[in-house]
């Protein structure tokens, strides 16, 4: 019973590869900047699927379990076990911090727009001197 | 049965995509937010079907909860609709 | 569709054609894989392990224990950047001043009544998956992101005059954010001090006696694991992560007028 699994999760992965070329067409080629930027968080959270979907395992028979121990181990061969059959748990903690820190920059970006916004009384993106949309 | 954690998110995937189409053509910013905010959906019950609760923990009051509240903020401050 | 969005959109189509070549080709790895990376195998063997205890972390989750025991300064230096960031649209509206009486009455009565039974429970789940954060997937964010969830969704349903009668007012929220900052920076070198104290060695964001020095945080409290600093961390991060959200969202909800008599008009023109 190989074959619905791997068809299935590679299914999941190229549908994240087209959401990064329909995300990225919309950051270039909208002139809205609200659009860009709602564009881009969609953008920075395909690639932190990516990071989880490459953290996933496969065992043979059984689902895998979640990398938390569910006991307080009472011999050694437990961990052995809980070694074989959880996920990886290091790009779940990279991921972690790259949501918060994406969310950084997303609140700094939102400060930025409504500078942009003050000054040019436009969020498009192109204006020409004199302070009009061209 | 394992087969059908995977196939559900399988069809989440592909709804995501559906949900960003959406998101990259309308003209009305606040739809732009909504279809958004139904992606991210669709996002949190992959990462549930790959064995990560802890970044469906936060996850989910990030992308639904404080980015769309902030971004209407934004809308409301700015233009609703894309000239 | 003029001609430069259509060449942008078949160099798009191209990288996404060659991505999806290299992945099905097994260029990430084998699609699926069934075996794990050996520093991973080393983290999950590691992260409960009485019998090795000079490379354990001694919490149930491994998660948590990568995030602030083994890679604990990349959490630090990221909770000190979304600090420095909401410092930052805290002064794009400098000088600002809550103002009563401009914001509506809320949403209807139904939508009240039951916000009102909601609230406590919201409040509750946040605490304890904050608390709990090494014993069930959970943690300081997480935690903290319920809250400032909480804090929003009140801020709709009642008006924004309500949260701030309260006593909920931005310069609070702010000095709140702080003191989760400076709770996390003392508990990282709450051992270090110690040993210093007292004569031996001791390392920065040290949890667990490593070989050379043997100090270490408890770790059992009456009959459950706490792990040892794991447990200071989730607290004081998720006061720090509450706070500093709801701030970026109050601050972004004054009106135009407030922040123009605040600034005075014509400052920000040159």
């Amino acid at each position: 019973m190989s074959d619905p699994v791997v068809t299935l999760y590679t299914i999941i992965v190229l549908s994240l590869v087209v959401n990064i070329g329909i995300s990225l067409y919309g950051v270039f080629t909208r002139p809205s900047l609200v659009k860009k930027f709602i564009c881009l968080t969609i953008f920075s959270d395909t690639l932190n699927s990516f990071a989880i979907a490459i953290g996933f395992r496969r065992v043979s028979d059984t689902y895998p379990s979640i990398a938390v121990l569910s006991s307080v181990p009472e011999e050694s061969s437990e961990l052995a076990t809980f070694s074989e059959t959880a996920v990886d748990p290091v790009p779940q903690a990279l991921v972690l911090t790259a949501i918060v820190i994406g969310l950084a920059v997303y609140m700094f970006l939102v400060g930025l727009i409504v500078m942009y916004y003050r000054h040019y009384k436009t969020t498009h993106v192109r204006v020409v001197e004199g302070g009009s949309v061209g | 049965m394992e087969v059908v954690p995977i196939s559900i998110a399988a069809v989440a995937a592909l709804l995501s995509i559906i949900a960003t189409f959406l998101a990259v053509r309308s003209r009305d910013m606040l739809s732009a937010v909504v279809f958004s905010a139904v992606q991210s959906t669709a996002y949190a019950l992959i990462y549930y079907v790959l064995m990560a609760p802890d970044i469906v923990l936060v996850y989910i009051p990030v992308s639904v909860g404080i980015l769309p509240a902030v971004t209407v903020l934004l809308i409301k401050k700015t233009e609703r609709y894309e000239s | 569709m003029n001609l430069r969005e259509a060449v942008i959109a078949v160099s798009i189509a191209l990288m996404v054609v060659l991505l999806a070549y290299t992945i099905g080709a097994g260029g990430l790895g084998p699609i699926a894989p069934s075996r794990l990376r050996d520093l991973a195998v080393s983290y999950l063997a590691n992260t409960y392990n009485p019998w090795n205890i000079t490379k354990s972390a001694l919490s149930l989750e491994a998660v948590t224990a990568i995030v602030w025991d083994y890679r604990g300064l990349d959490t630090f230096f990221e909770t000190s950047v979304l600090f420095v960031s909401i410092v930052g649209v805290a002064l794009v509206f400098r000088g600002y001043r809550e103002k009563l009486g401009l914001s509506g009455r809320g949403l209807s009565e139904i939508v009240k009544t039951s916000t009102r039974v909601l609230t406590p429970l919201i409040l509750i789940a946040g605490i304890s998956i904050a608390i709990h954060g090494h014993l069930t997937p959970g943690g300081g964010f997480q935690g903290g992101s319920f809250i400032a969830v909480l804090l929003v969704l009140m801020s709709v349903v009642f008006s924004l005059d309500f949260v701030i009668e309260k006593g909920i007012t931005s310069s609070r929220l702010l000095t709140l954010r702080s003191i989760g900052l400076v709770g996390v920076l003392t508990t990282s070198v709450a051992l270090l001090v110690l040993g210093l104290a007292l004569g031996t060695h001791a390392y920065i964001f040290q949890n667990i006696a490593r070989e050379g020095s043997p100090l270490s945080m408890p770790s059992w409290l009456l009959d459950r694991p706490t792990g040892g600093t794991l447990i200071f961390f989730n607290l004081f991060e998720a006061l720090a992560v509450a706070a500093g959200l709801s701030l970026a969202f109050i601050v972004l909800s004054l009106r135009e007028s407030e922040v123009e008599e605040a600034l005075g008009k014509g400052e920000w023109y040159e």
